[in-house]
């Protein structure tokens, strides 16, 4: 029945149905509507045009103020130098040849590396021993952290850990200068215990760098991992356990397979960040340490020969793009995670799905060729680690148990002692009444806060720093918010771009962005203004607005949205208010980021400044020239103190934004 | 107050799936209508489509008479009820009631107040305006959300499956509150369940969908006694359905050949012998046939008898349970087929293993396609 009726309707209705598409491509156009996606027009903020509007703004900045000057950069590394500070158009070689130059000996093997071949693989080769370091020091104090039970002391020491995360490398270094200088911490106690018969100076050296270098770097490090084995179920550890498994065996069979994402992108991300750094080896290496960028800032900064500071750029670009590479190969890290990793604080760091099948770790080793004898050592830790294992089974199981405990815990003592102790010793120093480095100090005097707060150089380095570090944030925040919020509302077909594009600033070291931009705004005729440093820095930490938000607008429930505007609000009045307020959390946690790392910048910041501006780390690295004046010690906690104040509100705005 | 009109309304998603193919209806002013249907038949997406929240890809949606097609949600009048109420969590009760009237505009701050007064005395929740919606339990959330949706004197009432979060004692109370709410304002409402129970309890009108269209329209006693489609007849409440093949109609009675069992329909529709069909009898149409085992004696092998206008089945209980007012029954014929009947609690001692005849008249027989 009715069959006949049917079916007639069915093949009225095809061709009108297969119309329908055009039909609303069309009527989207004509009403105004989004085009790509009818559905999207219930929802907030979305209008005509809107969707390229909305993606303009952050792309603006982020392809042609950051991007463009980027792969000019490029273009600029073989034009032709001028001696004394000039250069031109052309296209030559040049630069490149002087870059990868070697020098041919009589002996075997006959050719040695050049200068700057030699520098480079330094500088690798220091990425890698920090890299490596960090992993030995940070996991036992990764493993403590999410294994403990007390939820007290674990906040304690993740604030500790993230604390230092952002006071300036420039503090942070001067911190093991007080140290390791002659008359410093170490040489003070080595001469009171008698180990050493008169001070003793144990920087600038290879050595000296290591330590400071893990020092900076371990934060990240330990934060990455705390949250990949935060993620290991419990459950499985009991599991092996229950199967007779002892905690030794329990670790390397379970944890230690488990938590391999963690070791990639930790690692991962601390040989990223050696890579690029440039204060530590200038503060704490002597010349036979001088890294790549310590020779790109070289060449800007005295050689004033900046395409060869352009070429050797690519270069260190090169080692980050063919270490990515190997490691996007070898692993599923993908370079959005790598981006979210330098985010652990938001719990980031370990999102990658589960790499299966061989080690990730073992192939990265492959994949390294030489630097396997570096990264050998994990290798040889591990068998130390099964030879303990043997031995210990031998021993009963309660013994066992505790002497691992003990040993534990001591060695977790040690590590966390060495991220807490440095900036508690600036603060001791700060506090001497002597006109010289000396330790312990030998009483207490505020002198060196007066002589800061009335010294006009600081004070006017301070208003600098937080005039530029409050503007930096707020374009930071527009950036990535902008860019968050377009890539959340609107369905682009290259949406995964742009997302890299959001993300792509904290992954090129700090120094060749310096570089990039100078060039650029020397062209525009505003480097060496507090405008370009912010620009500059407004850009290079867009990523942390821009990940934040991306995550709020991720959960925030849509409904409410629709809800809005059921009631009669208009896109606008539901992003006002409702949208921003359930986001606004992000939003500042975002801006305040973007703040305190803007704050803390010292490379960027100094390549811009072309002598002209001063902020707060460029004044007490220009300082340090002079020696360990307490004056440094006392901006220095100033400084730390501020840092202290803009974290403890972010972590009130997000509500425990850390676990 | 209003009615809503939706013509040949359809819907394709971005990637080609056409959720809504075409769907016709006029909702009268004051009616209550329910969208029913399973999961994914696109009842959810029609309701948005009169909200606003989706632009249908072909025809119109006109709303007290104006044509709202292509309108955004905030210049619709339509006063929605979400399936998590979505109260806005960084805002009082007061605030939330007060939102669409803020947006509005055309509000003193005055008549907002009085307004929200009303609104709450109206859900029977006086006092709560200076709460969070956390603070509220989850059927005091559902009525300040009916009590938002409703505060700014919309056109239409639109509920999507508003009681679904609901524990079943709330949801039954829910439903009787609801409707009082509705007839007291006699506002237009659309409510969207895939809950056939709340469809057949609240409803002015049903309209039954199934795979992006309307299987049937109508009140819920029509839709439940003579469904249009198996679909429907399945989907509403139990039944019992044969299929079969017409093999002789007279006297607006055809015959079906259900393999094992002839039954005798009434006819609604011109069909003729020959056509496939389907017989559909819901549960409580069956009738306890006592003594007709012996009676009937001619009780074909089959397991089903025709006695003139009425159909006997005998078989076995297999399975019996309390509802209630009813008592279900699971019979398994000698054939094998299954029957489910349902009659009134009461004395009855049968159950599981014993052996019974059910009959069932003519006139509470119905065909629909196979």
């Amino acid at each position: 029945m009715g069959s006949d009726t049917d079916t007639s309707a069915d093949t009225d209705t095809t061709p009108a149905t297969e119309a329908a598409p055009e039909l609303a491509a069309d009527g989207g156009t004509a009403t105004g509507s989004d085009t790509a996606s009818g559905d999207d027009s219930g929802r907030a903020g979305l209008k005509a045009r809107a969707k390229w509007y909305a993606l303009s703004y952050p792309l603006f900045w982020l392809v042609a103020i950051f991007f463009v000057p980027l792969c000019l950069l490029f273009v600029f590394s073989f034009w032709v130098n001028i001696p004394g500070g000039q250069y031109e158009f052309g296209f030559t070689f040049e630069n490149y040849l002087r870059f990868v130059s070697v020098d041919f000996t009589s002996s075997w093997p006959f050719i040695e590396p050049g200068l700057y071949l030699s520098q480079m693989w330094l500088t690798i080769e220091l990425a890698l021993v920090t890299a490596v370091f960090s992993l030995l020091l940070g996991y036992p104090i990764a493993y403590y952290l999410a294994r403990m039970d007390r939820p007290w002391l674990r906040s304690l020491l993740l604030i500790t850990i993230i604390s230092s995360l952002w006071v300036t490398y420039v503090i942070r270094a001067y911190a093991w200068q007080v140290i390791l200088a002659s008359g410093g911490v170490l040489s003070s106690i080595g001469v009171a215990t008698g180990i050493l018969s008169e001070p003793q100076s144990f920087y600038p050296g290879y050595w000296g760098l290591v330590v400071g270098m893990v020092y900076v770097f371990l934060p990240f490090m330990v934060l990455t991992l705390y949250s990949s084995i935060r993620n290991i179920d419990g459950e499985l550890l009991e599991a092996s356990k229950n199967l007779g498994a002892g905690s030794a065996k329990t670790f390397r069979r379970v944890t230690l397979p488990l938590s391999k994402n963690g070791i990639t992108s930790g690692m991962a991300l601390v040989f990223i960040l050696a890579l690029g750094s440039y204060v530590l080896p200038r503060l704490l290496g002597s010349s036979a340490e001088r890294t790549l960028p310590v020779l790109i800032e070289q060449q800007i900064m005295s050689e004033s020969n900046y395409p060869f500071a352009a070429a050797m750029s690519i270069g260190l670009i090169f080692v980050v793009l063919v270490f990515l590479w190997a490691l996007i190969r070898v692993t599923n890290v993908t370079a959005g995670s790598l981006g979210g990793s330098e985010e652990i604080a938001t719990d980031g760091g370990s999102q990658q799905p589960g790499s299966t099948g061989t080690s990730p770790l073992a192939k990265v080793r492959g994949g390294f060729g030489s630097a396997a004898s570096v990264i050998g050592l994990t290798a040889v830790a591990s068998q130390i680690g099964n030879a303990i294992d043997s031995v210990v089974t031998r021993v009963d199981a309660n013994t066992r148990e505790s002497v691992i405990w003990v040993t534990f815990r001591a060695y977790v003592a040690a590590a966390m002692a060495f991220i807490a102790v440095p900036l508690l010793i600036i603060i001791a120093v700060s506090f001497t009444p002597e006109e010289f480095l000396t330790f312990p100090p030998g009483g207490f005097s505020m002198q060196w806060y007066v002589e800061f707060f009335t010294n006009e150089d600081w004070m006017l380095a301070l208003i600098n720093s937080f005039a530029i570090a409050g503007a930096a944030a707020l374009l930071s925040t527009t950036i990535g918010g902008g860019l968050a919020f377009a890539l959340d509302r609107f369905d682009y077909r290259w949406s995964s771009i742009y997302g890299t594009f959001g993300v792509l600033p904290i992954l090129v070291p700090p120094v060749i962005i310096g570089v990039a931009f100078l060039v650029f705004f020397l062209e525009l005729g505003i480097a060496g203004s507090r405008t370009s440093i912010i620009v500059a820095h407004g850009i290079f930490y867009a990523p942390f607005p821009f990940i934040l938000i991306s995550q709020g607008l991720d959960e925030i429930d849509r409904t409410y949205e629709e809800a809005a505007m059921n009631l009669g609000a208009s896109s606008l009045r539901t992003l006002r208010t409702i949208t921003y307020p359930l986001i606004r959390a992000n939003v500042i946690s975002g801006a305040l980021f973007a703040f305190i790392l803007s704050l803390n910048e010292y490379i960027i910041a100094w390549l811009l400044s072309l002598f002209l501006v001063d902020t707060i780390p460029i004044e007490i690295f220009q300082s340090l020239r002079y020696g360990y004046s307490p004056t440094i010690a006392a901006a220095s906690v100033v400084f730390i103190a501020l840092t202290v104040v803009v974290m403890t509100a972010i972590d009130r705005f997000s509500g425990g934004i850390w676990e | 107050m209003s009615g809503i009109s939706l013509a040949g309304v359809k819907k394709r998603y971005p990637g080609g799936v056409l959720a809504v193919k075409g769907v016709d209806i006029d909702i009268e002013s004051g009616e209550f209508v329910t969208l029913v249907g399973p999961s994914g038949c696109g009842k959810t997406t029609t309701l948005r489509t009169i909200a606003g929240f989706e632009t249908p890809t072909d025809g119109s949606v006109h709303i007290d008479g104006n044509e709202v097609t292509d309108a955004p949600p905030y210049e619709r009048d339509t006063g929605m009820v979400f399936q998590d109420f979505a109260l806005f969590p960084h805002m009082t009760i007061h605030e939330n009631i007060a939102y669409g009237m803020e947006a509005d505009g055309d509000y003193t701050t005055e008549e907002i107040d009085a307004r929200v007064a009303e609104m709450l005395e109206l859900v029977e929740l006086p006092g709560v305006g200076d709460r969070t919606p956390d603070q509220l339990s989850g059927g005091q959330q559902q009525r300040i959300a009916l009590a938002r949706a409703l505060a700014p004197r919309p056109k239409a009432l639109l509920l999507d499956e508003p009681l679904a979060s609901l524990d079943k004692q709330l949801r039954e109370q829910m439903q009787v509150e609801l409707r009082r709410i509705q007839q007291e304002i006699g506002i237009t409402t659309v409510f969207v369940t895939h809950n056939q129970e709340e469809a057949l309890t609240m409803s002015d009108r049903l309209a039954v969908m199934n795979d992006g269209q309307f299987e049937q329209v109508g009140p819920p006693e029509e839709v439940y006694n003579d469904p249009d489609s198996r679909f429907v007849a399945d989907f509403l409440g139990t039944a019992n359905i044969f299929d079969g093949t017409v093999s002789a109609v007279k006297n607006g009675y055809a015959m079906v050949d259900c393999d094992d069992v002839s039954v005798q329909a009434a006819v609604q529709n011109g069909v003729s012998t020959g056509d496939n069909t389907s017989v559909v009898i819901r549960p409580e149409r069956f009738r306890f046939d006592d003594g007709a085992a012996s009676n009937a004696g001619v009780a074909s092998a089959d397991g089903g008898t025709n006695t003139g206008a009425t159909t006997v089945f005998e078989g076995e209980i297999t399975f019996k349970r309390h509802l209630g007012s009813s008592v279900e029954f699971h019979l398994e014929t000698d054939s094998g087929r299954k029957i489910v009947v349902v009659r009134r609690s009461g004395m009855d001692k049968r159950g599981p293993g014993d052996r019974v005849a059910v009959s069932v008249a003519a006139d509470d027989c119905r065909l629909v396609e196979a």
